[in-house]
């Protein structure tokens, strides 16, 4: 054991009355030990302090004899001696390695880890505490103390995240769900009209077969009255006064008229119900024109129109003459409706300018004319043009659907060019014959 | 069939008396702290001893967050322990916090209750300015806080979890179990600011079973200001002020607080009741 010299006075010994009969006399060593030292009673009161605390605290060993334990501490140490530091020294006797932040005398807090035994010595019971400063491994708890307040918020944090993505994840479960019900629906709807649609293709046939057969029965009587009635012209039933061919005339064109809407009606009867068959042959465009001319001309020269006609001979295209034919007919017709008086037609046939294997029929007017927005509209069935240059034309409305329809039946097209007021150009593209 | 209770707040029934004596332990404690005073009722009364989930031996699978986010957890556990033994005419025995757990419970169920006795209660730990003195500011609170977590979670008590789990290391567990009543720096931390935070000042008109306070000289957590203002505000409560100091004379001065609560006990209860009304 090293034997130390006392300190030159007795100061250090002497740290209270109770004292001296405590620890006779404090040992330099303890007095001067790297740790502060601490002894107090049950009731807080400090019984004997060594000289490291005293430095440590900034008091002089008369100010901190008898003061309170609790008085050196912190106030959330003070709070944590009453709930925890005492019962633990109260129950087992000792504790070792508390965290205590003591209170100095300029206020200032000084960190200290505490060991400390509560023992009787000469009938009272004392707590003897080290209290050994902690600064550099303050430092390491604190980081330590902020590292684990990182990884809890970050984790707090990526559970905010995973409740997010779980939000998320239900969400979208619910619009899959939702997408899911409405692809049913959908696929319901769909199927429904299906059905809606077969039905109406039913009807529409159903319509398309009562109208072919409607057509055909009122061309029976039509045709009878027509008949009759050429009999009775040529005096068949005896003799016919000029009253009476006046009145046998205009029952035949009544009769004629009658024919020709009823014949548009069963041709787009006959083409909606898909029952018309196409004679394709080899055609010259040339005879083509120049059987259905005279069947209009009457009207052409009515209206006083001049037409020409620039068709080479050797051109041919693939069609059924009598459906080419009314496609034409019908063509000239529109053409003499449409047009003024004073006004001309051409009708015009070349091989089709993109493709040597297509021919095309040209029928060009200077009528009024057809808007660009109702150009296409023409060829929808029940449709006429409006046009304030002409007065309101008669006819079912039929005739280009059914011409259109003729057209491409044969594997061609039929298309139309217009300008307001200029005139309009209709063009029949058909396969070369 | 033994209430699940009983093992879930580690209740110890004892004692040769009839009426039961329940005694609840504060913040940072658990049951061991009354061992210096239980021995003189234990003649007269039955001893009832337990520790609140979360602390001491109680069951810790059993902690809610939730529950015990503020002493309403903990006062059904005091209700649940009163319910579980089927207790009547309760001798309630309280130690800081748990006097105003006490009182909570008593105007939950005042029939269960005889009479309480609150050591060193308070009703708010936090300064009110300017009327009402707690003795705390918020400040002094989170530096409790701060001092509980560099014990619990301080370095000295890092790897304590892993170690009590630990089963082929019997010596630390049995050294853990001499550390803090709590273990678990999370649970400490909420029932510290169930604790601290809490403000009962509104509940204590409605309770309606007489109580003693127990006020400790030199208490810097129930300072006296607080004993007078529970003394004021507390129906059929007396004041009774110690000699001990500190706030556990329990288990600082267990005779001085033996004999306080005798004294109080032999009072008949209507007396007890009357004289606090006039008084």
């Amino acid at each position: 054991m090293v034997c130390r010299a006392l300190p030159k006075s007795a100061e250090v010994a002497v740290v209270g009355e109770r004292m001296t009969s405590d620890v006779a006399g404090l040992d330099p060593l303890l007095d001067e030990a790297p740790c502060g030292f601490v002894s107090f009673l049950d009731d807080g009161h400090v019984r004997v302090a060594n000289r490291t605390l005293l430095d440590m605290l900034g008091y002089s060993r008369e100010e901190l004899l008898d003061k309170h334990i609790e008085s050196v501490l912190a106030v959330g140490s003070r709070i944590f001696y009453q709930t925890h530091f005492f019962p633990l020294l109260r129950l087992h006797g000792r504790a070792n390695e508390i965290f205590l932040l003591l209170r100095g005398k300029s206020g200032e807090d000084v960190a200290v880890l505490a060991n400390a035994i509560r023992r009787e010595r000469r009938g009272e019971w004392v707590t003897d505490a080290v209290l050994m400063r902690v600064i550099e491994r303050r430092k390491f708890e604190d980081a330590l103390l902020e590292a684990r307040r990182v990884a809890e918020e970050a984790t707090a944090a990526a559970n905010v995240q995973r409740g997010e993505t779980e939000n998320a994840n239900a969400l979208l479960e619910r619009q899959a769900t939702e997408l899911a019900d409405t692809h049913w629906k959908l696929v319901i709807q769909a199927l429904e009209l299906d059905k809606q649609r077969t039905i109406a293709e039913d009807a529409n046939r159903a319509k398309s077969e009562f109208l072919a057969m409607m057509s055909h029965e009122l061309r029976t009587p039509l045709n009878a009255i027509g008949g009759y009635v050429q009999l009775m012209e040529m005096g068949v039933h005896g003799p016919v006064t000029a009253a009476q061919t006046e009145a046998l005339g205009r029952v035949t064109r009544s009769q004629q008229h009658l024919l020709r809407l009823i014949n548009d009606l069963l041709n787009l009867a006959r083409i909606e119900a898909g029952r018309v068959d196409y004679d394709l042959q080899s055609i010259s465009l040339n005879d083509i024109v120049l059987a259905t001319l005279p069947m209009i001309e009457p009207q052409i020269a009515a209206k006083g129109l001049r037409y020409d006609v620039e068709v080479p001979l050797t051109l041919k295209a693939a069609a059924d003459r009598e459906k080419l034919e009314q496609i034409l007919l019908n063509l000239l017709s529109n053409a003499t409706k449409f047009t003024e008086n004073g006004g001309s037609l051409r009708i015009e046939a070349t091989v089709a300018p993109e493709s040597e294997d297509f021919v095309e029929l040209k029928v060009a007017d200077t009528g009024v004319g057809i808007p660009a927005d109702r150009l296409e509209h023409v060829f929808e069935p029940f449709v006429q043009v409006e046009s304030s240059h002409a007065s309101r034309v008669e006819g079912t409305g039929l005739g280009l659907s059914i011409s259109r329809d003729m057209a491409c039946g044969m594997g061609g097209d039929l298309t139309a060019e217009s300008t307001l007021g200029v005139g309009s150009t209709f063009t029949i593209r058909l396969r070369r014959g | 069939m033994v209430s699940p209770v009983l093992s879930r707040n580690n209740v110890k029934v004892f004692g040769r008396g009839t009426q039961p004596m329940l005694f609840a332990h504060g913040f940072g404690c658990d049951q061991n702290m009354w061992r210096f005073v239980t021995p003189a009722f234990e003649n007269d009364y039955r001893i009832v001893l337990f520790d609140y989930v979360g602390s001491g031996k109680s069951e810790l699978a059993s902690y809610d967050p939730e529950r015990y986010a503020t002493l309403d957890g903990y006062t059904e556990d005091i209700l649940d322990v009163c319910r579980a033994l089927d207790l009547r005419e309760v001798i309630f025995v309280g130690h800081s916090v748990s006097g105003m757990i006490g009182l909570l419970a008593a105007n939950r169920a005042p029939e269960l209750f005889e009479r309480l006795i609150l050591i060193g209660p308070s009703p708010r730990y936090i300064n009110d300015a300017p009327d009402y003195v707690g003795g705390f500011e918020r400040a002094d609170i989170e530096g409790l806080l701060e001092t509980m977590e560099k014990n619990y979670i301080g370095w000295a008590n890092f790897l304590a979890p892993a170690i009590m789990k630990n089963p082929d290391r019997p010596e630390l567990t049995a050294e853990l179990e001499a550390s803090f009543c709590s273990t678990d720096p999370v649970i400490a931390r909420r029932f510290a600011e169930a604790t601290f935070f809490a403000d009962n000042r509104a509940d204590l008109a409605a309770v309606q079973v007489p109580s003693l306070i127990m006020q400790c000289s030199e208490d810097i957590i129930a300072p006296s200001e607080v004993g007078d203002y529970l003394s004021r505000e507390l129906p059929g409560s007396t004041l009774q002020t110690l000699r001990a100091t500190g706030h556990c004379p329990h288990m600082s001065h267990p005779e001085e607080t033996i004999a306080v609560m005798r004294e109080y006990l032999q009072a008949p209860v209507d007396g007890v009741q009357s004289a606090a009304q006039i008084g």
